[in-house]
């Protein structure tokens, strides 16, 4: 039941347009000027302090925008226990914003109480699977909600793993019930990093599942493509993106940038590209 | 096969401490030009990367100071010495200034783990908790007898750091946009500072020897008459009326709570 039927209040939620991720250098640009994006994004783990100034712009944002916190460091595929502070942390800030979607990655970080600090990939076996989706139920359990799960690039696969990465993302949202979050640039990075067919993943999301997709542009400087989070979405992507919107259908796409942050007016430019795509589309449905 | 914690434990040594089974190779499939060494690597990479790149956005001066290619050496060393234990990358660091201190390629580098203490007290200031001023008509109500049993709170984004280094000139002249001589004089002295976050922004003040005691013994919950005491034994010609008003009126202390433990 979406949320503001749950709770009889309008959350503000998520248009199906494009949004930007709010990163710190742009947040009194964002107030002063409010630019028309349709939403912002964080990072919830970027707001787990109590007060300050990354507050106080948050709270004048999300005066004026829906909100989505997207967590980096959970760890759901992690063998470690549940880390309860951190979700307890998360539950707060849920309560202080009433973001209209939370997300989370289909990955593990920490092993024996270190922690790695990075979306690492998953061995895509039974174990793992059963692992993953009961620990996203927990999550979901606690903070009284769905929770998106994305998918993440990867850079190297476990001779092990016996499931497509593409069923195994399917599979944990039809056992856990959560949503997903599809990262049409991951897509691509690992259809190039391990050789498969782009489409063929598209062809298996469940489309009803899918809440929200990222983009973003990555590394070719390597031996394997690299997701930095540092530069345009790349054409391929663009066109990947375009296929999943008529594979699935429009939804509320977000443009990430983690590294190298560039001026403002350069990510209102690529969420522009993909607002031109969303609107084709519906042009096509129409 | 090994099982997942297994695989995960396994995985998180070869990364952090470049320690690979030969297991856990033949687990990666090599494809494409790499192999599972150069799989693995590529982890390292992105791990450290993330982790230094936390710790140069908490000590912008200490990386100004040794300059980037010694401050990942650095880092990369704390990170094995002390692996991260949260999932929140803001809080990897905490330790560094402790860590510099027993570091011996840093060891002549005497003020630098002050220096770092210092930037990460700025980082917690930063985040931490908002507070309202102290509620001056409550304080002008109490009777002059009661004073003296009153229990102050600092501001809870406030904290006190002191070094016998001169850590304020340090870090003011390794700010961005500093412009004139960067010069510093080590025997000008240490500091005692009270950093606190007055508005929207931390600032650095420095303290007299008689007003740090005040608030070292306010901030552990003594009473007014307490600290006040302890105050007067590093410096006794202390105007406890004038630093009291000054330190209400800014916003270091911003509640207090009478002998019978009501908060104000």
């Amino acid at each position: 039941m979406p949320e503001a039927e749950r709770t009889g209040r309008d959350p503000g939620a998520i248009p199906i347009r494009a949004g930007i991720g709010l990163r710190a250098p742009h947040c009194r640009e964002i107030v002063e000027s409010r630019p028309n994006i349709g939403w912002v994004e964080v990072h919830s783990e970027n707001y787990f302090g109590d007060g300050g100034q990354p507050h106080r712009f948050l709270e004048l944002i999300r005066a004026d925008y829906p909100l989505s916190l997207h967590g980096v460091g959970l760890g759901l595929g992690s063998s470690d226990a549940l880390n309860v502070d951190h979700l307890r942390k998360l539950a707060r800030l849920i309560d202080r914003y009433e973001p209209a979607l939370v997300s989370e990655h289909l990955c593990w970080s920490a092993a024996g109480g270190r922690h790695l600090n990075d979306l690492l990939p998953l061995p895509y076996t039974e174990e793992a699977l059963a692992h993953t989706w009961h620990r996203i139920e927990e999550v979901q359990g606690i903070l009284g909600r769905q929770i998106l799960i994305e998918n993440v690039s990867s850079y190297l696969q476990f001779r092990q793993s016996t499931i497509p990465e593409w069923e195994f993302l399917a599979e944990v949202s039809r056992r856990s019930g959560c949503a997903l979050l599809l990262d049409v640039n991951n897509i691509y990075v690992n259809s190039v990093n391990h050789g498969f067919d782009p489409r063929a993943y598209l062809a298996s999301v469940p489309a009803a599942a899918v809440q929200e997709i990222h983009l973003a542009g990555f590394d070719a400087t390597g031996a394997c493509l690299i997701d930095t989070h540092g530069a345009p979405v790349a054409d391929a992507v663009w066109s990947l993106y375009r296929e999943a919107i008529g594979c699935i259908g429009p939804r509320p796409t977000l443009i990430e940038w983690d590294t190298d942050i560039p001026p403002l007016e350069v990510l209102l430019s690529q969420a522009s590209r993909a607002v031109q795509i969303l609107e084709e589309a519906y042009a096509v449905a129409a | 096969m090994p099982s997942l914690p297994e695989l995960q434990v396994a995985f998180a040594r070869a990364v952090t401490e470049r320690d690979e089974s030969p297991w856990l190779r033949d687990l990666i499939v090599s494809d494409r030009g790499l192999d599972a060494q150069a799989r693995i690597a590529v982890y390292r990479n992105n791990v450290l990367s993330n982790y230094r790149k936390a710790l140069q956005a908490a000590y912008p001066v200490v990386l100004a100071l040794v300059g980037e290619a010694f401050f990942n050496h650095a880092c990369d060393a704390y990170a094995l010495q002390q692996p991260s234990r949260s999932g929140d990358l803001n809080d990897f660091g905490g330790e560094f200034g402790d860590f510099l201190g027993g570091w011996s390629p840093a060891a002549q580098l005497m003020y630098l783990p002050d220096v770092a203490r210092l930037e990460w007290a700025v980082e917690q200031v930063f985040h931490a908790a908002d507070a309202d001023g102290l509620d001056l008509h409550a304080l002008a109500l109490v009777p002059q007898e009661e004073l003296r049993n009153l229990r102050f709170e600092l501001h809870p984004a406030s904290g006190i750091v002191c070094s016998p280094y001169p850590i304020l000139r340090i870090w003011q002249v390794n700010q961005p946009g500093f412009s004139g001589s960067q010069t510093v004089e080590f025997h000008a002295g240490g500091d005692a500072l009270l950093v606190i976050r007055r508005d929207a922004t931390v600032e650095l003040e420095r303290l007299a020897a008689g007003e740090l005691s005040l608030l070292r013994a306010l901030a552990a919950d003594h009473t007014l008459a307490q600290a006040h005491a302890q105050a007067l034994e590093a410096d006794p010609g202390l105007d406890l009326a004038a630093l009291l008003q000054r330190h209400v009126l800014s916003g270091t202390l911003v509640a207090f709570r009478n002998g019978r433990g009501a908060t104000v």
